[in-house]
């Protein structure tokens, strides 16, 4: 399914991300209410996150196979290299096979909102392991 | 007489297909199959060495021909999920009976589902697991639960896999996943099933209720996974009302003006 281009696609955009997309912009503040924007193919999420101390630029692409396949969370904001950040300040957030029993992203549960708040998740791990040298969360398997 | 729509000839999908098209009712074949046949298939495959080289969907239809001379068989050696092929796959659908799904990625089950859902369809899938430690057959009809609401399901509740997880601490990308190759062996048990069960439910059709919509087949003892081999579970998965792959919206006549709509509600918020 091509989320921008296909009849499916779009009813998926319509009757799921973007509602929930609304609720998670209402009463939020301006600075931290997720903006969206299509860039060629993909259909993008931008938005700021603070989880503990800082600030953080993100944003989260819905590739064409969404949401088949897991969006893809890029940190902008400069970040030091650490565990559990891949190229391109590319966020490793759930374990990703090529099978069901080797994939943790679920496709009938769960919705771009998921992925930001994973990556909410995630930065607060960051700060931690910042802070103290250990990720604070267990390996996924 | 019938019409089958198949997607996948690798090693389990042709023998579901074999078995299947020897059946007199099925006097139609639809079948997509992008790959070539190659050297490491022939230990688990049908087709004789001599094929190889060849496409595997030409193949096959020889393969059925030589049995089955009556047999009108339509081939689209594709990618299901190809574009340019999206309009004579779906009008394929739409005149068929019954799907197989015998593909072993999950982008194309689940196109293959949205598919027979669209086209309201009965079909079922296969799926070995790794090592041919066992497999699954799960059957669907349409208004039953679609493949999100299995495969969801089944990712919370069964444990298959004992693969090692990625060293996420390397950044520059997770290791390679490893897979083992099933047997033969593995591959024709969990296939014939797979047919058996296809068969079933093309005689059948809406009162077919074998008390289960999902059975798994464990071939080994698996410490950790599988306590005894050759044990059947079966799950009666029911259709989930929060699934978003199958969830009914209602949508809009004219969906790209709405979506324009409500982009620019969202980013004006």
């Amino acid at each position: 399914m091509n989320l921008l281009d296909s009849e499916a696609g779009k009813r998926r955009l319509l009757a799921v991300e973007i509602p929930i997309l609304e609720r998670y912009n209402k009463d939020r503040a301006d600075e931290f209410k997720i903006k969206v924007a299509r860039e060629g193919m993909d259909f993008v999420l931008r938005y700021r996150l603070k989880p503990m101390h800082n600030v953080y630029e993100l944003k989260t692409i819905l590739p064409p196979g969404y949401p088949t396949l897991p969006p893809e969370t890029h940190v902008v904001t400069p970040l030091v290299q650490c565990p559990h950040l891949l190229d391109e300040q590319l966020l490793c957030m759930w374990r990703q096979g090529s099978t069901r029993e080797t994939s943790r992203w679920d496709p009938a549960k769960f919705t771009c909102v998921f992925a930001v708040q994973a990556a909410w998740r995630w930065l607060a791990c960051y700060e931690i392991w910042h802070a103290t040298g250990e990720w604070p969360l267990p390996e996924a398997t | 007489m019938a019409h089958l729509f198949q997607v996948g000839a690798g090693s389990g999908g042709m023998t579901v297909l074999d078995i299947v098209c020897r059946d007199p009712r099925i006097t139609q074949v639809t079948l997509i199959e992008p790959d070539i046949y190659k050297p490491h298939n022939v230990e688990r495959h049908l087709f004789p060495p001599s094929g190889i080289g060849a496409s595997k969907a030409d193949l096959a239809a020889v393969w059925l021909k030589e049995r089955r001379p009556d047999l009108r068989v339509e081939l689209f050696p594709c990618d299901l999920l190809d574009e340019r092929e999206t309009a004579p796959i779906e009008a394929a659908a739409h005149v068929c009976d019954i799907g197989v799904c015998a593909a072993d990625n999950e982008p194309a089950k689940f196109h293959f589902d949205a598919l027979m859902r669209r086209n309201r369809k009965p079909w079922t899938l296969g799926e070995v697991l790794s090592g041919g430690i066992g497999g699954f057959v799960h059957w669907f009809v349409p208004g039953g639960p679609c493949y999100g609401c299995v495969a969801s399901f089944l990712r919370r509740s069964v444990k298959v896999d004992m693969g090692k997880p990625p060293d996420y601490s390397a950044p520059g990308g997770p290791a390679p996943e490893t897979t083992i190759p099933a047997s033969r062996a593995s591959i024709e048990i969990i296939a014939s099933l797979h047919a058996q069960i296809t068969l079933q439910l093309l005689t059948l059709g809406a009162d077919y209720a074998p008390g289960f919509t999902s059975l798994l087949l464990t071939l080994e003892k698996v410490p950790g996974i599988f306590d005894e081999a050759f044990r059947a579970h079966r799950f009666r998965i029911p259709r989930a009302p929060e699934c978003l792959i199958c969830c009914d919206a209602a949508a809009p006549a004219d969906l790209d003006r709405a979506l324009d709509d409500a982009l620019t509600r969202l980013n004006q918020s």
